[in-house]
């Protein structure tokens, strides 16, 4: 109680002395710790198997944040991942300048904004379904080293920001499908997006590219090597040989694509997002993905429902004949059905039910199989 | 037992009537220029989408502590969002370093007093605690 005594009447100076608030150091933190279970074992969605689990689900964030003066601010935020064996990564490590009330300049290690839920991917709480949809959030990585600048505008009932990027990632990055983890160096990694927020909408556009390199290039006994070296040899036997010279990595650009539309009147949630991969390489097929979800707050609980889906498209030409050979094709889809309970302002607990479809996986049929999943998703 | 059942019905309907007739002020020092603020206005400051006043000079926003009935008001009211939905709207912009929510700063008198001592903070309170060391710039 005395404690309290004491400290109203210096937190009452302390704000009269720096209308900012400066001086604080902020420490924030989000948990989210998760089981799942998967009922066929020859289907693969989110790390799940039929043994059940916890770690998949579990992530542990922990972010400090100080404004240093007036324009000044830094950020770090450490992410564990039960996933990632728990190793603790800098998702963000970054300042940021604020030229003025409207622009920010932020340099250090920040999050690709390539899809809505980008910046905030790994804070479960600020959504309702327990993993955002997979077919469509496929980068294989999420932070990069660069610079961004923001500019938020506002205008009446519109507000909105435009964010331009540019940095390089280099670290480990897994193709999909392939268990090697190749040691990525992706240059020039590139992009804008641009968010706009009226009334109860929301709409987002986000154009995003970059270089590929493998640092060393790709270990002879791996996916990406083998398929390079199978194109080079089917590619003699169509007799054009130059079709092989698209099959490699280095050097090529792949471009990335979304746009997202929302919806919010307190009660419904809706929100359908379209994404398209294009990649210069014929290693990797180009593909597009969209998903869209709906949620209903009633109270303390929200239902969702959402449905996602992804399809690879094989190039044209010999390439593409190439590709169909080396098996580069995949159709897949989820319908996914969930609720939300709020326990307090700071805990949710969440419960879902995932039916997948594999259509088509490595150019050949697949399975589907049904994956259960509930989590308790905190901030503090 | 039905007397209970009607006490309760009336004794909920008067809790009911307390909390939407409790009139909110969105309040500044009286020393600060500005003389009203639209809903919108004060919305966008309390979210962090603008911050200044409409003079142009800077508006620090104080929220009152988590539970404080005001502040469920407050909240409904002008930002239109439920407790949950206000946090993660905040933890969208606390988890990519774009923003931190307003300080929680105690409930009715201790809001006066940051508010009354500093014409950059901007504080609302119950209108019955309103006094002559503050200015009432919304009311609703």
């Amino acid at each position: 109680m005395q404690t309290t005594k004491y400290w109203a009447p210096s937190i009452l100076a302390l704000a009269i002395a720096s209308p900012a608030m400066a001086s604080d150091l902020n420490i924030n933190g989000f948990l989210s710790v998760g089981a799942s279970m998967l009922d066929d074992d020859k289907v693969e969605v989110a790390g799940a198997d039929t043994q059940g689990g916890f770690k998949q689900n579990t992530i542990l964030g922990l972010q400090v944040s100080k404004q240093v003066n007036d324009s000044t601010s830094v950020t770090g935020q450490l992410v564990s991942r039960g996933s990632d064996d728990y190793s603790t990564e800098a998702a963000w490590a970054f300042v940021t300048y604020a030229a003025n009330d409207n622009l920010d300049l932020r340099m250090g290690r920040l999050r690709i904004p390539a899809f809505y839920y980008s910046d905030f991917l790994e804070v479960g709480y600020t959504y309702n379904s327990i993993r955002p949809a997979e077919e469509v959030y496929r980068l294989p990585f999420s932070s990069f080293d660069g610079v961004d600048f923001t500019q938020r505008f506002s205008s009446g009932n519109i507000d909105g920001s435009v964010q331009v990027y540019y940095g390089r990632y280099v670290g480990d990055f897994k193709a999909e499908g392939d268990d090697t983890i190749y040691a990525a160096d992706f240059r020039n990694l590139t992009g804008v997006s641009v968010n706009t927020n009226f009334g109860n909408f929301g709409t987002r556009l986000s154009y995003n590219q970059g270089e590929l390199n493998l640092a060393g290039g790709a270990d002879p006994t791996s996916n990406l090597a083998l398929a390079e070296a199978g194109a080079g040899a089917i590619a003699g036997l169509l007799g054009d040989a130059s079709a092989a010279e698209d099959f490699n990595l280095t050097g090529q650009t792949s471009q990335f694509i979304a746009a997202a539309l929302t919806y919010d009147d307190g009660t419904y949630n809706l929100l359908a997002e379209w994404t398209s991969f294009d990649h210069e390489t014929s290693l990797l097929a180009d593909d597009q993905a969209w998903m869209a979800s709906a949620a209903m707050r009633m109270g303390e609980f929200t239902p969702h429902i959402r449905y996602s889906t992804r399809k690879e498209v094989a190039d044209s030409g010999n390439e593409g004949k190439i590709q169909k050979q080396l098996g580069l094709e995949g159709e897949e889809s989820s319908i996914t059905l969930g609720l939300r309970y709020d326990y307090d302002s700071s805990t949710a607990l969440k419960f879902e039910a995932q039916h997948h479809d594999e259509k088509t996986i490595g150019g050949v049929d697949g399975e589907s199989a049904m994956l259960y999943s509930v989590s308790v998703d905190l901030v503090f | 037992m039905k007397l209970f059942t009607s006490s309760c019905a009336a004794l909920l309907i008067s809790m009911a009537s307390s909390i939407a007739f409790a009139e909110v002020s969105v309040i500044v020092s009286a020393n600060n220029p500005n003389a009203s603020i639209d809903k919108n206005t004060v919305s966008k400051i309390f979210l962090g989408k603008t911050k200044s006043f409409p003079d142009g000079t800077q508006a620090v926003p104080v929220d009152q502590n988590e539970g404080s009935a005001t502040r469920a008001t407050f909240n409904e009211q002008i930002l239109n969002k439920s407790d949950s939905q206000l946090k993660s709207y905040w933890s969208r912009l606390i988890f990519t370093g774009k923003g931190t929510p307003p300080k929680e700063s105690g409930t009715d008198a201790e809001v006066k007093a940051l508010v009354a001592n500093n014409p950059n903070i901007i504080g609302y309170i119950d209108s019955a605690a309103v006094d002559a060391s503050v200015k009432v710039v919304h009311k609703f």
